[in-house]
């Protein structure tokens, strides 16, 4: 007989390849369940639970660890450190695995690659976890504020200060531990289908829990299913999924009839299907993006959706194209950003991204506005958003673009419900913030271009 | 130290019923050492006689806790109920979800044909019960609920991995006084 797949080597696996490699969670645990899609169904959720509860604990889980070791985690080999992390997630966050299995089979992976020296040192960290797990002292709210953030709910120091300084403290523990919520999909009625009322019967024929969304009459949250590709209202293009977030993105566009709309960053095309929607068949949306299988996936679901009046075509948005100059009625510009926003659905940005990664990022956020601002058309509308929250990637870029581009911001009032009005969206800007708005964390600035420069 | 062919289904040899064995030869002997010397090779946790040609009722299991030598076992009690995925060294990349007694106590004789009884759960379990199958002329596929699916050999592609071993030192020294 072969030998049985080993679950949490797999795991293991999955955990070296995002926190050593730079690889992005989402995408590594998504191929891995495909690649292992033979295994039952129990089994791919231990495969995902343990990955993704590991990767959103992370800070915390080497905190208990440095508890028990002399050795800083982050001077151990990478196969150890990540293999006691995700031994100890399972200690302390899954009471349906036995302690014991836990700490035998961490010790007999490691005694399998090769690390027969360093089976006691697993062993004693592991097994003194689970005798002390309650015991531990982390750091107190009061005397250590961030530091009691940063264990508990495991953010990077340096992201807690800077969130502490704009939003507050209260705020910013409200969007830390919404990040670590089990929250249902959000998804968009593609009107042009379907009624709403038709989707909700579809949806509830397959026993799929709907509830309204509060913030827009056609968006929908569903949870208890299992493939999204089973999804029979999925199947027919009825609904896309798309954060109540990104909704307001076409919301706020508010194209006329027969606009000519060019969404620069436009993948996976959410947005555009969106504006494409919103036009009924009229005028046209450019759904560019910068790499052949992004635009690829863009056509895929453009093809499902069944829409006529929108293309995907591959175009970097930092390169100019003379063809588009002043063309456009509306640009939209839903810039690459470092995704603090999103932080809920993929915990590893947490640790990958740092101040200076940001300086980069922000670089490039200004290489396009400075590009794609040419193709809107005098009187014209520019979009810009983000899926991150903080003034350094929205405020601050949005107060460089004025001083520097003939544009103003325009009121987004009339296109948001009540509950998302306030003195900025009046200004012309709109932050959704995680645990405080019921979405993403996200940016949108409606810009019009001047008439006469 | 000696590997032998591992038939492959198709084969006649593993649809026959094997004999049992009435004495320890050192023939014998050398067969169930190249036995385990085969699986190992193959990375399995189970082999029996005849997927190396041999219509003996031997079998050699290691699931990771040292080498368990079965002659002429048989099963004396089956208990509960484990499904789960199953695959076979006679038939290299594939397994199918198999529906097997989640405990099991056997019979058999050791390498000096001394009787003895063993039980096991889970994995060990799955593992008596798909070798002496192979006794009886019976591969796993008869079992197999739904398809068989491929699966790659994960094990045969990794390489050997010692590109950590230079920061050995450090937690070695914490091992003493944590562990």
């Amino acid at each position: 007989m072969t030998k049985p797949v080993n679950l949490r080597e797999i795991v293991l696996g999955i955990l070296l390849e995002i926190t050593e490699e730079e690889a992005y969670s989402h995408i590594v645990i998504g191929n891995t369940l495909e690649k292992y899609q033979y295994l039952d169904k129990r089994e791919r959720a231990f495969i995902s639970r343990v990955a993704e509860g590991t990767l959103e604990h992370m800070i915390q889980l080497d905190y208990i660890i440095e508890q028990f070791s002399n050795v800083p985690v982050y001077n151990m080999k990478p196969f150890i450190r990540n293999l006691l992390r995700m031994s100890v997630y399972q200690l302390k966050y899954m009471d349906s695995v036995p302690d014991s299995a836990t700490v035998n089979e961490a010790v007999r992976l490691a005694q399998k690659k090769g690390f027969y020296n360093l089976k006691g040192f697993v062993n004693g960290v592991l097994r003194n976890t689970a005798r002390r797990l309650s015991q531990i002292r982390y750091p107190d709210p009061v005397r250590e504020p961030l530091h009691y953030l940063s264990v508990k709910y495991s953010f990077p120091i340096w992201m807690l200060s800077k969130w502490v300084a704009q939003f507050g403290y209260e705020a910013t523990e409200r969007i830390c531990k919404d990040s670590h919520m089990e929250k249902g999909t959000t998804v968009r009625c593609n009107l042009e289908k379907a009624s709403v009322e038709e989707i909700i019967l579809e949806l509830e024929k397959q026993d799929i829990q709907v509830r309204r969304h509060p913030y827009l009459e056609y968006a929908l949250v569903i949870s208890h299913y299992n493939y999204m590709n089973a999804v029979s209202a999925f199947k027919k293009g009825w609904i896309q999924v798309q954060d109540t977030s990104s909704m307001l993105v076409a919301e706020a566009a508010a194209p006329n009839w027969g606009d000519y709309c060019i969404d620069v960053c436009a993948a996976p095309g959410g947005k555009s299907l969106h504006l494409s929607d919103k036009l009924m068949g009229s005028g046209y949306v450019e759904a560019r993006d910068i790499s052949e299988r992004k635009v690829r996936l863009m056509q895929e679901n453009i093809e499902r959706s069944g829409a006529i009046n929108i293309r995907a075509m591959v175009r970097d948005a930092t390169v100019y194209d003379p063809d588009s100059y002043q063309r456009a009625d509306i640009v939209l510009a839903d810039v690459p950003c470092s995704g603090l926003g999103v932080i809920g659905r993929k915990p590893d940005i947490k640790y990958k991204m740092s101040e200076k990664r940001q300086q980069d990022i922000i670089s490039l956020q200004r290489r396009i506005l400075d590009t794609v601002q040419s193709y809107v058309r005098p009187g014209g509308v520019l979009i810009y958003s983000t899926c991150t929250i903080g003034a350094d990637e929205n405020q601050y870029n949005i107060k460089w673009f004025l001083e520097n581009y003939p544009f103003k911001l325009e009121n987004l009032d009339p296109y948001l419900c009540p509950q998302l009005q306030s003195r900025t969206t009046k200004g012309g800007y709109l932050q959704l913030l995680p645990g405080i708005h019921e979405s993403d964390g996200f940016f949108i600035a409606r810009l019009r271009r001047y008439v006469d420069e | 130290m000696a590997l032998r062919k591992i038939r492959i289904m198709g084969d006649e040899i593993l649809t026959k019923t094997c004999r049992p064995v009435t004495d320890m030869t050192p023939r014998t002997r050398t067969l169930v050492q190249d036995m385990l010397d085969t699986m190992y090779d193959a990375n399995g946790v189970g082999l029996a006689a005849p997927q190396v040609g041999i219509l003996k009722r031997i079998v050699v299991i290691d699931i990771g806790e040292g080498p368990l030598v079965m002659i002429n076992p048989e099963i004396l009690e089956k208990e509960g109920e484990q499904r789960g995925q199953e695959g076979c060294l006679s038939l290299p990349g594939q397994a199918g979800m198999v529906t097997r007694p989640n405990y099991v106590k056997a019979k058999a004789l050791d390498l000096d044909l001394k009787p003895f009884e063993i039980e096991g759960e889970g994995l060990l379990a799955r593992a008596i019960c798909h070798e002496l199958d192979h006794l009886d002329g019976i591969m796993y596929v008869r079992f197999v609920e739904g398809e068989l699916f491929d699966v790659t050999d994960e094990e045969a592609q990794e390489e050997p991995e010692d590109e950590w071993e230079e920061t050995e030192e450090q937690e070695e020294s914490a091992e003493g006084k944590d562990a």
